[in-house]
């Protein structure tokens, strides 16, 4: 009964934020954005000139109905990847998306053998 | 003249470090089990040189000797004395002198802390401790010697970066090189284990304390410097998985597996090997740490000093001491049959390790995959925030729910889990998750879950010392503090709120339920910059709360460099955070306004996390 009563809760706690479709984030987008002429910020943190024309860039890109993602498809084809601070899942990032988890399943995969092959003998 | 006694006592030191390796060697060759009473002698006078050494470079930066090129570099007569004296370690050369520092003190604290272990095994160690210290000061005196001087004597020096006259960046270097530096020791000390066939049980008692102390003050050294670069740095965040943090953090996971595993080792001798290479690549990413600052083969808002030469020098130091490490260990391996049982103590270590080395190559990976991309492909990329938070949160959200469990769990045995417990303990971080959500604002999915599960930590942690049986007091609060730590970042980042406008002055502007008002703007000059300050007033229109927060943009005389202060406002509850900055060809000024909630409690947690390693070194420390 009180399992049931949890998992009601649960799906509660959840479904209040599904069904709302969220408008796009500026400060998000202006986060997710190397400052280039600045050493290790993003354009939100930045004031520089650069910083200010790039946001002006976003915001104008967000009024021609630009999507998250066509906003950084067009600014890292115009500056190169550099630029995004979040790393496109390509072939040449393949392997730095792909190898935390591997190791994450070989971590696993070492304890499970180590302590199977312990529970086979007892 | 300082110049000539500084390196006559960097020559001093060498020498006394090529004698206490000398020594060891006799002494190895000898049948009985004492270590020569010299070599304790000389480890004294070989520490104490090095200080000598170190509070010279101190005295040139406080009498402002310019003759000195280090002095000249990164000094100036106005600055203040508290900033002349931080300033030694604030460069390149002085902090390397206090990395020999830690190596050597560690060294000799060593020597005479552990008697009770065997000659060889310390002695052993004593050697490649020291054939590390001789490394490191090698590399001072031939590449970066703060003692170098220069002709003419300029009059006046060129300033240190304002940005690190600062008290928290004053304490930063020491405290986080006791964490990294002092993981230096357990490196030599597992060498000679392995080459002395002095292996577990006694060989984690005899680094055990090491390992803790290191792991406490790196702890807090990475507390400071976010701290640090939530204040300084203006942009309001404390954590941007920048490549100099990140360097910072790696030996810590390195470091945290390591003192867990050694309660393995201790209490049911397996888990050696595993042990020994986690000592061997705690120092390792330390000195790729350093390497990576140091060189400047990053971009990065940390990296105030660089130059290649100096990357080779520790790469190929780097490369030396991984080759070494990689042949002894392969020489000396034994396959062990270890025995464990699948709902046991060691298990759940086990699987702390296996979490510990997921964010160590997540990190390590993010941190150095720029590089590799633009030496292959010649493509540029960064990996920033958005890369690390997607990968490592969720994987955190499991990561708790077994931080709870573990220590529950008994030694060796199928212990028995209460699993109806466990349950009752969720349903209720659940119901704290829905308090929040329903009362407050709900957030997404990984939010919630991240939410539940630190709770989750919480509550059962906390059940944990109601138990009958004996409490180890340091792990509860350690425990407890890392999912206070987390829950906090987790509300943080979800009521932060940020705003962005441009002001002028006497104008007002109402953005939700705030009014700000830049109200005036004022010149003030000060010893070693001059100062604009803002007078801002925020109105709380809900609560009719009025605050005046005062930003600043800093003009620093030498070197000249614009920086601007944030006004931050905290109590218990939560801060204001507020940064003004100018336009250029404007009369209008740049604010950017965010309060973010609960934010003390973030250092607070972290401060408690490494209270309960410090509890643990002097629990460990009665023991023995």
């Amino acid at each position: 009964m009180k399992i049931k009563i949890f998992l009601i809760i649960f799906f509660i706690n959840f479904n209040l934020n599904l069904g709302s479709i969220e408008p796009i984030d500026e400060s998000k987008i202006h986060k997710n954005l190397r400052c280039l002429v600045c050493q290790g910020q993003s354009i939100a943190d930045s004031n520089s000139e650069f910083a200010l024309t790039l946001k002006m860039v976003v915001k104008d890109l967000i009024k021609n109905g630009k999507s998250e993602d066509e906003i950084y498809d067009f600014l890292s084809e115009k500056y190169g990847d550099w630029i995004l601070y979040n790393p496109k899942l390509n072939v040449g990032n393949l392997l730095l998306w792909s190898l935390p988890y591997l190791a994450l399943v070989l971590g696993g995969a070492i304890i499970v053998s180590l302590v199977r092959k312990q529970s086979k003998k007892t | 003249m300082l110049s000539n006694t500084g390196n006559f006592l960097l020559l001093l030191s060498i020498s006394f470090t090529s004698f206490i390796i000398y020594q060891s060697f006799i002494c190895l060759k000898e049948t009985n089990d004492v270590i020569f009473k010299s070599i304790y002698k000389i480890s004294l006078l070989q520490s104490t040189t090095i200080l000598i050494c170190f509070f010279t470079l101190i005295g040139a930066f406080i009498v402002s000797d310019f003759s000195l090129i280090n002095v000249y570099q990164n000094s100036h007569t106005l600055k203040p004395i508290f900033y002349k004296i931080s300033g030694t370690w604030g460069n390149h050369e002085g902090s390397l002198l206090l990395w020999v520092i830690i190596l050597t003190i560690f060294s000799f604290l060593f020597l005479i802390t552990n008697k009770n272990h065997p000659k060889n095994y310390r002695v052993n160690t004593l050697i490649i401790q020291n054939i590390l210290i001789l490394g490191f000061l090698f590399f001072i005196l031939f590449n970066s010697n703060p003692f170098s001087s220069i002709s003419p004597i300029p009059k006046e020096g060129l300033g240190l970066n304002p940005i690190l006259q600062d008290p928290a960046l004053a304490i930063h270097p020491p405290l986080l090189y006791v964490g990294f530096v002092g993981s230096s020791i357990y490196f030599s000390a597992a060498m000679a284990s392995v080459i002395t066939n002095y292996s577990g049980k006694s060989f984690a008692q005899s680094i055990k304390s090491w390992v803790i102390i290191s792991w406490s003050f790196q702890t807090l050294g990475i507390l400071v410097g976010s701290i640090w670069a939530y204040y300084e740095l203006g942009w309001g965040g404390f954590w941007f998985w920048d490549p100099v943090e990140n360097a910072s953090l790696l030996p810590w996971f390195a470091m945290t597996a390591l003192l867990h595993s050694l309660l393995v080792l201790e209490k049911r001798n397996i888990l050696y090997f595993w042990s020994i290479i986690l000592c061997l690549l705690t120092f390792t990413l330390s000195v790729t740490g350093t390497f990576l600052v140091r060189s400047g083969i990053l971009n990065s808002v940390h990296t105030f000093a660089n130059d290649p030469s100096r990357g080779i020098y520790i790469l190929s130091f780097l490369s030396l001491m991984i080759f070494a490490s990689v042949y002894i260990l392969f020489a000396k391996y034994k396959p062990t049959h270890d025995q464990i049982n699948s709902n046991s103590k060691e298990t759940f270590i086990l699987i702390n390790n296996w979490f510990m080395m997921f964010y160590l190559i997540t990190v390590l990976l993010g941190t150095l995959y720029p590089i590799f991309t633009d030496a292959i492909s010649n493509n540029k990329i960064s990996v920033g925030p958005p890369f690390y938070n997607s990968v490592i949160i969720p994987v955190v959200v499991v990561f708790l729910f077994f931080m709870a469990v573990g220590p529950k769990v008994k030694w060796i045995k199928n212990g028995f889990l209460n699993f109806k417990d466990l349950l009752k303990i969720i349903g209720g971080a659940i119901a704290v998750n829905f308090v929040i959500t329903y009362f407050f604002k709900s957030y997404s999915l990984i939010s919630n879950l991240i939410i539940i599960s630190s709770v989750f930590l919480i509550i059962s942690t906390f059940l944990d010392t109601f138990k009958k049986s004996k409490i180890n007091f340091a792990r509860i609060i350690s425990h407890f503090s890392f999912g206070f730590l987390i829950f906090f970042i987790g509300l943080n980042h979800n009521f932060s709120i940020e705003k962005d406008f441009n002001l002028k002055l006497g104008e007002t502007i109402k953005i939700d339920n705030y009014n700000f008002k830049l109200k005036d703007l004022k010149l003030q000059q000060y010893d070693n910059y001059k100062a604009v300050i803002g007078k801002i007033q925020i109105s709380d229109l809900s609560t009719n709360e009025k605050r005046t927060l005062n930003p600043e943009i800093r003009i620093y005389n030498n070197p000249q460099t614009l920086t601007y202060e944030a006004s931050i406002k905290t109590n218990f509850f939560r801060d204001y955070y507020l940064t003004m900055s100018n336009i250029d060809r404007s009369d209008y000024y740049n604010i950017k306004f965010q309060k973010k909630p609960l934010m003390i409690w973030i250092w607070i947690s972290v401060v408690m996390l490494s209270f309960g390693g410090f509890l643990s070194f002097i629990r460990n420390a009665k023991n023995n």
